[in-house]
């Protein structure tokens, strides 16, 4: 009996374990990258996929925080096109680059403030609150706009800060920034009472309530959060792509997720790390990247973008699935 | 004999202290109900004191308000010797009063040590002082059954007792002077239970008050210092664990209840029945749903009502659930009309002619914004459409117009809301909505539940005359003398298990009286065994 | 009755205030300027307006059993494509249609698939299908001028006219009517109101929850693959991006109109009602002269506006319900009291002296 549910215990283990499944998929997805295109394998390339990869990233990390306090924030890509909308706006109209980059993150960190404020004061569920949210920053951005792209503030340090030019090798500003992120954000969720209120109010909304803890705050915070994260992809994206189009960041709410759930977040909540974060981005980006490597049409990236999150959300279930069954199961041992 | 006061207690002459906390004459209503009248009790420190009483006693309204999760609306509460006025259970807890709840309070995904400080974080500095958490933990740990290795893991893939046991520990590490326990053996194995009782032995000597419902007479003894009884949202008696043997305490639990009177006039007016061997409608054997049904083998005839005894959480709903094809056995052979059957889901059951009446009409049963017509017809929707697909909204009417008439729903038509009326007719139409379907075999579960006297009454009227034209039905509830005088027979669920079957009022002939009948069930309930009963007799 | 519990009353009726406020907004634009009610602004109106019509009386369905459907807009742009796809290639024009409608259901097989049977949450899913379905048409319409079908009886599917009226319009009423009809008047939409006011209670009672699900989205798709077909007739080229946004528009005008997003109330009238309110907005304000950018923003904030307006007259109406109950109990304790008082003292003589069995 033992012998015959060991290895299936040991396989909901691993699968308990969301991050350990998410590198597994990592290491499959490098080697076999490496094996098809000897060209992956270069710093060149690793430096291409890593650069890419900090949207996504960025992205993700406050789509993590979010997923574990029990939410979802579908507005990231918009946030992201019009805190860069109105941040590259102050530039041009004369404000010092610093003013335009703290308005940047400003914007973002406010319009996640608003999801928060219609979640928990207005009643409103998540995925509405962000969704409309979604569609009003993106007709902010059109209107305001009149869908002509914002050009003209690429002052020369904003090269650098996008990482358009690389005066440290690959090595670039926005890695940088994007590794402070990581950090902050993983020290916040593994070693601040915010980070610890959050998972518990994933985990178990009932048990936060009866501790005491103040869950309003605690979702309002983990939005302005993703709204924050949105505004920095945002700051960095307008520096790389040198203009502000209406169409900035659309689609990337699906990214954010997708790589979010890849490592180890899940729609219920209370489950997911910074590092699962950094482990999703990455397969979203080696996965885009093959794409590029491969010759096939970059029009074909939304739709594994799409394919991948549905995959990521069926796995998520069927492991979730397979875990309950188990546990039931395991009573017989118990009792037996 | 005891004086007739609240202040019983200091006859019990176990501490003379003054109480931690004290309730006086706490009353508490909801909507058509009383949960709680005129109810009185102290908890002293280094005393254990256990709260008995049949479900729906009033024992978790109680708890409720000792605890801050709801307010009294008559009589006080004291703690202190202070009158306080909880609004949330975290000003219950920052004044020493904690409580372990029976459902899962705890975050699954946080280990014990997150758990045990959740709400509650323990800072250096902006950043969370992991160390001095762990610090207080472990020296909690090793003397309640945690290694320090457990520490570390989610709650959540935690054995019961190691939950509770962070539950305790949660309650210990903000210095809890009293704590409430719900219930804390359920789910636990016995050599768990004992490792609890030593647990809630340690904490008495740590000058901890505590408060311990329960349904186990057996466990009282020998650990609980004080005994209150509550029967029918009221106190019953205040007692010392030494003046009183299980037998006793069943019979201070059952008592004499009004619901018994009632419930036979119905039962003298009924046609006898004949003793001829009826045909089997279902048939169970050996049927098993992890974690809550093992080995379960029962029949049930055409013309008999089979009572099914058992605390919540023994596997009664379960059950109910397995048959109707809600839950998948995972072994176990069903037999409906002699015939082998795989009940996949509620709609085949249906069309095998078993329908259910649920329990928690609210959230299980009633289609609150839709009419009583609609309530009725949804599961026949075949019989009130033309080819299955085109609604007849003038059969539907008149099928829904002809059972508010014979099931006397009072109501101002067809067409009112079903949220809108009171629970009794609620549950009439509910009743229809079984009917309808022509069952051969109907499942009440805790069919009054919530509902008034005259109400019940009727409820039960309509079971002995589904029952008398042909149908067989399953009854499962928690009141005993509602189930000694409907069954013809009851079968009594412990912990997954059948545990005994016993012969009902409906049928019997053995001149027993429904006290007696009633004390027996409820000792099998509580897992009182017979050679403690035994053991008792004999001196 | 005070003014205010009056009022509260009126607003409380679903669809009442959206329909009020058409009217309002009609009037509004009529006195603001003098074309608004010209035929030709008029035709152009609802012709602008069909697909939203179309699409929101599929999502209420949706919205009614309990889900959501955020893939809609992105099956519509796909649907139109594969038409238009077809049709280049010299398929016959049933053959288009088909082909339009086969892709809106495909979606909906494969939301109704990890939705009813997978049991996975219905936003995450069709946000993926929706991207799947955006980045397909992206596929599709790159390197390929998707445009330039001179059929005419494809044309005549939105710009011919039946007895004067835009054929288009005509289909969309049939669409309305016939799905109106399902609704309110069929066994499969009774279920669907059951299923969505109590998902449990529907279950046990035996209605089978899983497949009913299923059909939905697989209605919502078929739907939003008939929108696809119309689109593409009436625009005779498709883009990418194509259809982009409309499952806002369907979900605001679904949600104008009352269609409770917690499922169990609605009906595609309503539905109806709120999208023609969102298109005369949206012509009214470039009427007078606003930029029509401005549209997109109007539909994500009525959809706040009426969500959180529905909440607030709900909770009222369940005050109110409660209310009404207590009383009502209250009545029926004091009628069952009568019967039996004659034990009242014996319970009240149990609790005030401490039965001991001794």
């Amino acid at each position: 009996m033992i012998a015959i549910t060991a290895p299936s215990q040991r396989f909901s283990r691993l699968l308990a374990n969301p991050s350990a499944g998410a590198i597994l998929l990592l290491v499959i997805l490098i080697v076999a990258m490496s094996v098809a295109f000897p060209n992956f394998f270069t710093g060149i390339n690793a430096g291409n996929v890593s650069n890419q990869m900090v949207f996504v990233l960025l992205l993700a990390l406050g789509m993590t925080v979010v997923l574990i306090t029990g939410g979802i924030d579908l507005s990231v890509g918009s946030v992201m096109g019009l805190s860069a909308g109105i941040g590259a706006y102050t530039i041009t109209s004369g404000a010092p680059l610093v003013v335009g980059l703290l308005t940047t993150m400003a914007v973002g960190a406010f319009l996640g403030l608003i999801n928060g404020i219609m979640i928990t004061k207005l009643g409103l569920p998540d995925f509405i609150a962000t969704l409309a949210m979604l569609g009003v920053a993106r007709g902010a951005l059109f209107l305001w706009t009149g869908g002509v792209p914002i050009i003209g503030y690429m002052l020369p340090e904003y090269y650098v800060i996008s990482g358009l030019s690389q005066p440290f090798g690959f090595i670039t500003v926005p890695i940088l920034i994007a590794i402070v992120a990581v950090v902050v954000v993983a020290v916040v969720l593994k070693f601040t009472s915010y980070g610890r209120h959050a998972y518990g109010l994933g985990s178990s909304p009932h048990a936060a309530v009866l501790s005491g803890v103040p869950v309003a705050r605690i979702k309002v915070i983990a939005y302005m959060i993703s709204g924050l994260m949105a505004g920095v992809a945002g700051m960095i994206m307008a520096g790389r792509n040198t203009t502000v189009a209406p169409t900035m960041g659309l689609g990337y709410e699906v990214a954010a997720i997708a790589a979010a759930i890849i490592g180890g977040a899940a729609l219920g909540g209370g489950r997911g790390s910074a590092f699962g974060a950094v482990i999703g981005a990455l397969v979203l980006s080696i996965t885009a990247n093959a794409i590029n490597i491969a010759g096939v049409s970059s029009s074909w990236q939304q739709v594994v973008t799409g394919g991948v999150l549905l995959l990521a959300v069926v796995f998520d279930r069927v492991s979730s699935l397979i875990r309950a069954r188990s546990a039931r199961l395991a009573t017989r041992l118990a009792h037996a | 004999m005891f004086p007739s006061n609240v202040t019983a207690a200091t006859q019990v002459g176990l501490a003379a202290e003054a109480p931690i906390v004290e309730a006086r004459r706490l009353g508490k209503r909801y909507p058509g109900v009383i949960a709680l009248d005129d109810v009185s009790l102290s908890l002293r420190a280094g005393e254990i004191h256990a709260l008995l009483g049949e479900n729906g006693a009033g024992k978790s309204t109680l708890i409720g308000l000792l605890s801050g999760l709801s307010n009294p609306d008559s009589g006080e509460l004291l703690v202190d010797n202070k009158t306080r006025n909880f609004t949330s259970p975290r000003q219950a807890q920052d004044l020493g009063i904690s409580t372990i709840y029976q459902e899962q309070t705890l975050a699954p995904h946080l280990t014990v040590i997150e758990n045990v400080y959740f709400g509650r974080e323990l800072k250096r500095g902006p950043f969370l002082d992991e160390r001095a958490m762990r610090r207080r933990v472990e020296s909690l740990c090793e003397e309640f059954g945690l290694s320090k290795t457990d520490l570390d893991l989610p709650t959540g893939s935690l054995g019961a007792l190691k939950q509770h046991v962070v539950q305790i520990l949660k309650a210990l590490a903000f210095d809890a002077r009293v704590v409430i326990l719900d219930e804390p053996t359920s789910g636990l194995e016995d050599s768990e239970r004992q490792m609890l009782f030593d647990h809630m032995r340690r904490m008495r000597e740590r000058g901890v008050a505590l408060l311990w419902v329960t349904h186990r007479l057996d466990e009282l003894f020998g650990l609980a210092d004080v005994i209150t009884v509550l029967r029918d949202s009221r106190w019953v008696a205040h007692v010392a664990p030494t003046d009183q043997t299980p037998d006793s305490l069943v019979r201070l639990m059952v008592g004499r209840s009004r619901n018994l009177a009632e419930s036979s006039t119905v039962h003298d007016g009924r046609e006898g029945l004949s003793d001829t061997e009826q045909a089997e409608v279902l048939k169970l054997t050996e049927v098993t749903r992890l974690p809550l049904l093992r080995d379960i083998s029962l029949t049930v005839r055409q013309g008999e009502i089979l009572g099914i005894a058992g605390i919540a959480g023994a596997g009664r709903t379960e059950l109910a659930r397995v048959i109707l094809g809600a839950d998948r056995t995972d072994s176990g052979e069903v037999f409906v009309r002699g015939r082998r059957v795989l009940i996949r889901n509620p709609r085949q059951a249906t069309k095998l002619g078993i329908s259910l009446v649920p329990e928690e009409r609210k959230t299980q049963a009633i289609l609150g914004s839709m009419s009583i017509a609609q309530n009725i017809s949804i599961s026949s929707l075949d019989d009130v459409s033309t080819g299955t697909i085109v609604l007849n909204n003038r059969k539907e009417k008149n099928a829904a117009n002809r059972f508010v008439t014979e099931l006397r729903i009072r109501c101002s038509g067809v067409t009112q809301k079903i949220g809108t009326l009171s629970g009794g007719n609620q549950q009439k139409v509910i009743i229809a909505r079984a009917l309808f379907n022509k069952p051969s075999l109907l499942i009440f579960d805790e069919p009054t539940q919530g509902i008034d006297v005259a109400a019940k009454t009727e409820i039960y009227r309509l079971i002995y005359d589904f029952v008398d034209k042909g149908g067989a039905a399953i009854v499962i509830s928690s009141e005993l003398p509602e189930l000694v005088n409907l069954s013809d027979r009851i079968v009594v669920m412990r912990e997954g298990r059948l545990v005994g079957e016993l012969t009902g009022q409906r049928r019997n002939t053995t001149g027993g009286t429904d006290n007696e009948l009633a004390e027996k069930i409820m000792a099998m309930v509580a897992g009182v065994t017979e050679q403690s009963r035994v053991a008792e007799e004999t001196p | 009755m005070s003014v205010r519990t009056r009022l509260t009353q009126t607003l409380a009726i679903d669809g009442l205030p959206v329909a009020a406020a058409l009217a309002l907004a009609v009037v509004f634009f009529s006195l603001a300027s003098p074309f608004f009610l010209t035929q030709e602004n008029i035709s152009n109106l609802l012709t602008q307006s069909l697909f939203v019509i179309i699409l929101a009386a599929g999502m209420t369905f949706v919205l009614i059993v309990g889900g959501f459907d955020l893939s809609v807009g992105a099956a519509t742009g796909l649907s139109a494509a594969t038409t238009m796809l077809v049709l280049m290639n010299g398929g016959a024009l049933p053959l288009g249609i088909l082909a339009g409608i086969a892709t809106g259901m495909a979606f909906g097989i494969i939301n109704g698939f990890f939705i009813a049977v997978m049991e996975i949450n219905a936003f995450i899913v069709t946000l993926a299908t929706l991207s799947i379905g955006a980045g397909a048409l992206q596929v599709l319409t790159t390197g390929t001028q998707l445009t330039g079908v001179s059929l005419p009886a494809f044309a005549w599917l939105t710009k011919g006219s039946i007895l004067g009226i835009p054929t288009g319009v005509v289909i969309t009423l049939v669409i309305v009517a016939a799905l109106e009809w399902v609704l309110l008047f069929t066994t499969f939409g009774r279920t669907i109101f059951a299923v969505g006011t109590n998902p449990r209670a529907a279950f046990l009672a035996g209605t089978p929850v899983r497949r009913l699900t299923f059909s939905v989205y697989l209605l919502s798709g078929t739907i939003a693959g008939l929108a696809g077909v119309l689109l593409a007739s009436h625009l005779n080229s498709v883009q990418p991006g194509l259809g982009q946004g409309y499952e806002l528009s369907a979900i605001a005008a679904a949600v104008l109109g009352g269609v409770s997003l917690a499922g169990g109330r609605g009906s595609v009238w309503r539905a109806v009602i709120g999208a023609l309110f969102l298109a005369t907005m949206a012509q009214g304000l470039q009427l007078i002269g606003v930029d029509p950018l401005w549209f997109s923003i109007v539909t994500g904030a009525s959809i706040v506006i009426a969500v959180a307006f529905d909440r607030a007259v709900q909770q009222w109406v369940i005050k109110q319900l409660a209310a009404a109950t207590t009383k009502r109990q209250i009545f029926d304790d004091s009628d069952a009291s009568a019967s039996v008082s004659a034990d009242a003292p014996t319970t009240s003589a149990t609790r005030s002296s401490v039965r001991n069995t001794k």
